[in-house]
């Protein structure tokens, strides 16, 4: 009924909606969508003498150092698997301890926890580094220390990569799972008390009320969650591997994930074209997979999708 | 349903930040009247760079000095006089400073001086066109500045025939020499590092009698540290060549692969038997303190490789720690018989290419150098307050306020006018012993173009990080075999093209610009 009126109606019919949704819109246009304009510097030559559109077009040269080293396959596959394990690994973690404390009935120490939980994610990733540099370190890290006060040989931590795969998921967790478990307890928080009073008279225990409760009403924070962070899935945790990593090359088999790749590739060489290639890459292989899981999304359960 | 589910989603989403905001709410209290002082003195400023004279954008790459407030409002007052100009200082940091560097000028941000070196890519840089050349400006805007740095400092730093920046008149050697524990050495009797020999038998001894020292520190740019440092002495290479390509000084013509070859197989064994001994760390590629700060803190008792003045600044910065501890210093030109001073692209000042104010850029840019009020205030601060002039050398007088050179105006030093702390003259002896042996640097000027190769020369970054550094460090049990799998995967990345273009080049421009080069030894 909507298309017979005409577009022009709709926005005479709700205009004051309309206007209260310009700011919203025109923030989303300038900030988001005009810079995307700059998708283009990675068809041309950069040059500093001349705008954008005047460089010379070089078609898909720029993307070429992405497969030259032979290695976009393992990246995008690290890059990908380490996104997963850490949404899979993050949500369950922050569900399963959000429930946990949300049945603690001691004010003070659910506070308590709840901070100490949550402070981790101020830890700035330098510090992280420093401080897992003198954990793990050959001659005088903690570890090595501890094990040689035991009698036992120290052991190279930075000369195994798989072990790594390990620390990368773990230190993840440690600093960032505290900030997803507070929306949950919100979520949990949301949830009308009635259910579990009647729950209670039923008879069910404090284990069925979570899992047949708590649980399923968390699936729409999950999904959200879940759609909001796949699309930064070809976007790795920059900070954290290459703060982690370094320039030890002998980790870079199961650490090297795209940012840092590129990060390296193009310390040196100053070129715009090739850095907005690597993005543009990134972006679209993150916007087909977003589509994609939208899709199936939709097909399960209209109502979860995002759009 | 749906808008309902959704809202419950919001709902949570808002009451998530609520209980975030819940836990900073204690620090918030003490915000808005901090904030509105900020805004309001940003202001101000801003509205007397619109209403009054021109401001000009000067960066620095490297970390703003204590004090910094006092001495710009110092220098705006006499631009303002002199040249009706204000100044407004800018410093990067040095973490990440390439990155910020490269932005800086490909960004179009109002950037109008900004400093340059041949480490900071100072002729790529040039060559792109990221700076205004300045031949025609010089005479209009400096002549004073033009007729105060010598014709073939111009001359060495042009750039497709084109000044590109002002280059800064300070000899100084930053070649390598080895820095050792001079008081670990005479209390156990240790020979004197003077040539690679004697060093490895001081890390020996140190291994055997300080177990709690790492005889050597590297840090993780393993390539520089070890590899160009071990190329310059051992190998007397013409300059730290990109690719695994090497030319020896005396024959700088015959470029050639050293990556692969016998002798970097040898070498690579060299390291790996120091890494066997322990000689450096096990983790150096992961190490996260610098090496000065290592040798400064007694972490570590040696460096194969540093120049003179940081030399110095060590031992300075270590004697205030522990009085009692000392530094030695064998230059490399004592075993390779030649050094060469520093190249006068080393510092310099460019204008960016996008600057709107070019001429009042290069005025105050003058007056920086030439005028002992300008020059001395932005490198010794306040005489007076931050320092005073006692026998002809520079006494710091506050000494948490404003450093010796803490503006990093290496590039505006002026012979004339500069002062030194009384320590300087060690430095001031190496120089010395380096005069008489001094050769023309060859290397510097070279500007190489590598848009034909761009996408093979960053893959092949990647390689030599992944495949390469492990072999600097003695990581990797079984050399011969490292080493056949980093060229493998070199090649596959594009080496050989890369090589090949750059010898190129090279050969082109030793046959073309060798004869202007000879005109650059310093006066």
């Amino acid at each position: 009924m909507l298309k017979k009126k005409g577009i022009l109606h709709e926005l005479y019919t709700n205009k004051i909606l309309f206007l209260m949704l310009l700011p919203t819109l025109l923030y989303f246009l300038v900030n988001n969508y005009l810079p995307m304009i700059g998708i283009y510097y990675a068809f041309v030559q950069f040059d500093f003498n001349t705008s954008l559109f005047k460089m010379d077009f070089v078609g898909l040269k720029n993307f070429e150092f992405l497969w030259k080293s032979g290695k976009l396959v393992e990246l995008t596959f690290n890059t990908i698997g380490y996104n997963i394990v850490f949404i899979f690994l993050g949500n369950v973690l922050s569900i399963f301890v959000a429930i946990l404390l949300n049945d603690i009935k001691g004010k003070w120490f659910k506070k308590i926890s709840q901070s100490i939980l949550f402070l981790p994610y101020f830890v700035s990733f330098v510090i992280l580094s420093v401080i897992v540099f003198n954990l793990f370190n050959y001659e005088q890290g903690v570890l090595n220390t501890v094990l040689q006060q035991l009698g036992a040989d120290p052991v190279d931590v930075y000369s195994k990569p798989k072990l790594w795969i390990f620390f990368i998921i773990m230190f993840y967790l440690w600093k960032n799972f505290g900030y997803s478990m507070v929306i949950y307890l919100a979520s949990i928080t949301g949830i009308s008390e009635d259910y579990y009073e009647a729950a209670k008279i039923d008879g069910a225990n404090a284990f069925q009320r979570a899992w047949h409760i708590t649980v399923p009403m968390l699936k729409n924070t999950f999904v959200i969650l879940l759609l909001f962070a796949l699309g930064s899935i070809m976007k790795g945790q920059f900070d954290l591997f290459y703060q982690m990593i370094g320039n030890n090359g002998l980790l870079f088999s199961t650490t090297d994930i795209i940012d840092t790749y590129v990060y390296r590739s193009l310390r040196v060489t100053f070129d715009m074209g090739m850095a907005t290639a690597a993005g543009v890459y990134q972006s679209l292989f993150g916007f087909t997979l977003i589509m994609i899981v939208n899709a199936i999304i939709r097909k399960v359960n209209k109502d979860y999708a995002l759009f | 349903m749906r808008r309902s589910r959704m809202s419950a989603a919001a709902v949570a989403v808002a009451m998530a930040v609520f209980l975030i905001a819940a836990c900073s709410s204690n620090n918030d209290s003490a915000r808005p009247g901090d904030a509105d002082g900020k805004s309001s003195s940003i202001l101000t400023s801003r509205t007397e760079g619109r209403s009054g004279p021109v401001v000009l954008q000067f960066y620095m790459l490297g970390n703003a000095p204590k004090d910094l407030p006092i001495i710009e409002e110092r220098i705006n007052e006499m631009a303002l006089e002199d040249l009706n100009v204000a100044v407004k200082f800018h410093y990067t940091t040095w973490t990440e400073w390439d990155q910020k560097y490269k932005l800086l000028l490909s960004t179009g941000r109002a950037v109008d001086l900004i400093f340059t070196s041949d480490w900071a890519f100072y002729q790529q840089y040039a060559h792109q066109g990221a700076f205004m050349a300045l031949d025609e400006l010089l005479p209009l805007a400096a002549p004073k500045l033009q007729a105060f740095v010598p014709k073939e400092m111009w001359d060495a730093v042009r750039i497709d025939g084109r000044i590109y920046t002002v280059p800064s008149t300070y000899k100084e050697y930053v070649t390598g020499g080895f820095i050792w524990r001079e008081d670990l050495r005479r209390k156990h009797g240790l020979p004197t590092p003077v040539d690679l020999p004697s060093f490895e038998a001081y890390l020996e001894g140190i291994r055997q009698h300080e177990p709690g020292i790492q005889p050597a520190a590297f840090g993780s740019l393993v390539d520089s540290s070890i590899q160009h440092a071990y190329l310059e002495v051992e190998r007397k290479a013409v300059g730290p060549m990109p690719y695994g390509l090497y030319a020896s000084y005396d024959k700088p013509n015959e470029i050639g692969a050293y990556w692969g070859t016998p002798s970097h197989l040898e070498d690579l064994k060299k390291y790996k038997s120091w890494a066997e001994k322990g000689y450096l760390s096990k983790n150096v590629l992961n190490d996260p303190v610098s090496m000065q700060d290592q040798i400064a803190s007694g972490e570590a008792a040696a460096l194969l490789s540093d120049n003179p003045t940081r030399y110095n600044a060590m031992l300075s910065q270590m004697q205030a720690q522990h009085p009692d501890w000392d530094l030695g210093y064998t230059p490399f030109g004592r075993s390779t018989g030649y050094a060469t001073p520093v190249h006068p692209m080393h510092n310099g000042f460019a204008i960016a290419a996008g600057s709107e104010h070019p001429e009042e850029a290069l005025a105050f840019y003058e007056k920086l150098v030439t005028d002992e009020r300008y020059n001395r205030l932005t490198q010794y601060g306040i005489e007076g307050v931050h320092y005073e002039v006692k026998d002809g050398f520079y006494h710091a007088l506050d000494k948490s306020g404003f450093e010796r050179e803490g503006m990093i105006g290496w590039a505006w030093r002026n012979p004339d006018y500069m002062l030194f702390e009384p320590s300087y003259e060690r430095v001031q002896r190496i120089f010395n012993e380096l005069d008489q042996i001094q050769k023309p640097d060859l290397y510097t000027r070279f500007v190489e173009d590598y848009t034909e190769y761009q996408a093979e020369r960053a893959a092949l970054e990647q390689v030599v990080k992944q495949y390469l550094y492990p072999l600097l460090a003695g990581q990797i049990e079984d050399v011969k075999e490292g080493l056949a799998i980093f060229m493998e995967k070199a090649n596959e990345a594009g080496l050989p093209k890369i090589q090949q273009s750059y010898m190129k080049q090279w050969k082109d421009y030793l046959a073309n610009g060798i004869v202007s080069n000879q005109g650059e030894k310093p006066q």
